[in-house]
């Protein structure tokens, strides 16, 4: 059961997207979100759903792998769709109405207009993290967060980004440990499968604390490591990967141009 | 009577990949009662996920196995009083420690069976008694403990369970040799004090000619001797073609033979090589 928790959903399909600088990708994604949920009408919802549409198949990522992750937030679509049905305007149309509680015609168009900006969301979202490898993102974020050292942040950055690196490297690693702890201790007689919430928790201290300890002392022995590699932190460091941004960007860049100008322009003209 | 039966066991992980490899493949050996079984084999040769089977951590994906004649998994509800009638110690059992007290820790395993007040204690005091951890050490936090005292303790956490059937995922592995004389002790006292069967992983012929009577040899998940452990090591030429080799010992002999030196073929410990050349040199200046 452990086994199957991967972290990273990075997905191989060698798309040009895979390829565009994780940097790039990264702010056009921030930006992409910010545009859909300004999406206010019909037309613009229209449009961002094309946005999100053709990111998608141009990572070449089945799109079975994207209704994955929508099913897992399912719930939360749900959710919101029920709620937002309530709170449409009071002046509409009503739809119908169960004891205290209506749904009128503009709160059906709510609640669509909301789960499915949502569906949109995690979508575009999925695109950056199933075509950029969990170690391009965090040296992206370093990267982004650069400029934080005019301001005398420089070795936060690095050092924020270095944890990030460490824990995603890290966390096959300590499934695995887990995983073993847990059959030793299903060995000598551990119950985790049955009992109420109480005592399920209580058979997780065997696990935890064996856990625990073990990571403390592979972080020590890192430490230990890297301290014989002479590393000092971010000072002088260079990089065997450097980012560099290629043809396939100036082209990702443009295609999101015109998704922002055509948001702006169908939310002022509509 | 065999207590432990292993019919054409199979194991495949992580069945729905295309490009698989059996990690045991049709696997079958009997065990009686008291014997003490060595398994040897290359790393990855599939000897922890053999043993894993023996207590029903893992499931066979073929193959069945009987504990006292009874398919373990004829009730899959009751395989924790499985877990409870084969022990498994695992590779580095120190890393499993987490109570409060020595003591708590190997009072673990029986508590986990249902055992308490007197008996749970008669049953952990009995055990340290027999692979020796002393009275001062169960008031100790098991963390202060060195490396082999630590493992000692893990050990006997297992050992306290009371099982029918013991076995050690390579439990000498990362001692010195003083502590892995240390760890073969208490297994050869706890093995005569209970006269439990045992089965024990180890990549150290040594260990293996010195304590076991049988012994197992996997190569790719395949087994390809289970023999008499003299039996097994008289046939160095086999061992060597699946990577492995015979204890130095009989190595040593090996070569004196070949040297033109008449010495016997069947010394596998240090101890029968002192007799032997004992003899020789007696003989010797008796002639
Ligand atoms: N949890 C696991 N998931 C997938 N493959 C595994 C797992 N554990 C072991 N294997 C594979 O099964 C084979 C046998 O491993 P193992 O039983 O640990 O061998 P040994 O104990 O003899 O070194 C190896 O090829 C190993 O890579
Ligand atoms: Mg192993």
């Amino acid at each position: 059961m452990l086994k199957d928790i991967t972290f990273g959903q990075y997905f191989e399909t060698r798309s040009p997207i895979h390829k565009a600088d994780p940097r790039v990708k990264m702010v056009l994604l921030i930006l992409a979100v910010v545009f859909i949920f300004l999406s206010q009408n019909i037309l613009s919802l229209t449009l961002s759903f094309l946005f999100v549409m053709g990111v998608a198949l141009a990572s070449k990522v089945p799109l079975k792998m994207y209704f994955k992750n929508l099913k897992a937030i399912l719930p939360i679509i749900i959710l919101t769709t029920v709620i937002n049905m309530f709170y449409g305007s009071k002046e509409s149309a009503v739809l119908l109405s169960l004891w205290k509680l209506t749904i009128t015609y503009d709160g059906l168009y709510r609640a669509f207009f909301m789960s499915l900006r949502i569906v949109l969301l995690i979508v575009v979202s999925s695109s950056l993290t199933y075509t950029t490898t969990p170690n391009d993102l965090t040296d992206a974020i370093e990267s982004l967060l650069s400029p934080l050292k005019f301001i005398g942040l420089k070795n936060a950055v690095h050092t924020l980004a270095l944890m990030m690196t460490i824990a995603l490297r890290f966390i096959p690693t300590l499934v695995e440990e887990a995983q073993k702890i847990m059959n030793a201790q299903k060995a000598r007689g551990a119950d985790l499968e049955s009992g109420n919430l109480k005592e399920r928790i209580k058979a997780l201290i065997p696990i935890l604390i064996p856990l625990l300890i073990s990571s403390v002392r592979r972080a020590y022995e890192l430490a230990e490591a890297m301290e014989c590699r002479c590393y000092n932190g971010g000072e002088g460091k260079t990089r065997m990967k450097q980012l560099k941004v290629s043809a396939v960007d100036f082209y990702l860049c443009g295609f999101t141009a015109v998704f922002c100008t055509g948001i702006i322009l169908f939310n002022i003209f509509f | 009577m065999a207590i432990l039966e292993v019919q054409n066991l199979t194991h495949t992980y992580g069945g729905n990949t295309p490009f698989i490899n059996d990690a045991v493949s049709n696997v079958s050996f009997t065990v009686e009662q008291g014997e003490i079984i060595g398994i040897i084999g290359h790393t990855g040769s599939g000897k922890s996920t053999l043993v894993q089977h023996l207590n029903g951590l893992l499931k066979p994906t073929d193959g069945k196995i009987f504990i006292e004649q009874k398919n373990i998994w004829d009730n899959p509800k009751e395989i924790r009083l499985v877990r409870s009638a084969v022990g498994l110690v695992f590779q580095y059992p120190e890393y499993q420690l987490f109570e409060e007290t020595v003591y708590d820790d190997i009072a673990f395993g029986p508590k986990n069976m249902g055992l308490e007040g007197e008996e749970l204690d008669t049953r952990v005091r009995e055990i340290c008694k027999i692979i020796g951890v002393r009275d001062e050490y169960l008031t100790k936090s098991p963390f202060d403990l060195s490396g082999g005292e630590k493992r000692r303790v893990a050990i006997a956490g297992v050992m306290a369970m009371n099982p029918k059937i013991i076995v050690f995922d390579e439990p000498t592995a990362g001692l010195d040799p003083r502590g892995r004389e240390d760890i073969i002790g208490i297994i050869e006292q706890y093995r005569k004090a209970t006269g439990a069967t045992v089965i024990i992983i180890s990549h150290s012929m040594e260990d293996m000619a010195q304590i076991t009577d049988k012994l197992l040899v996997l190569s790719r998940g395949e087994l390809v001797m289970f023999d008499k452990t003299e039996n097994v090591f008289k046939n160095g030429e086999k061992l060597r073609e699946i990577g492995l080799n015979v204890p130095i010992v009989t190595r040593v002999f090996n070569k004196l033979k070949e040297l033109g030196v008449d010495v016997p073929q069947d010394v596998f410990t240090v101890e029968r090589a002192v007799e032997v050349l004992k003899n020789l040199k007696e003989g010797d200046s008796n002639a």
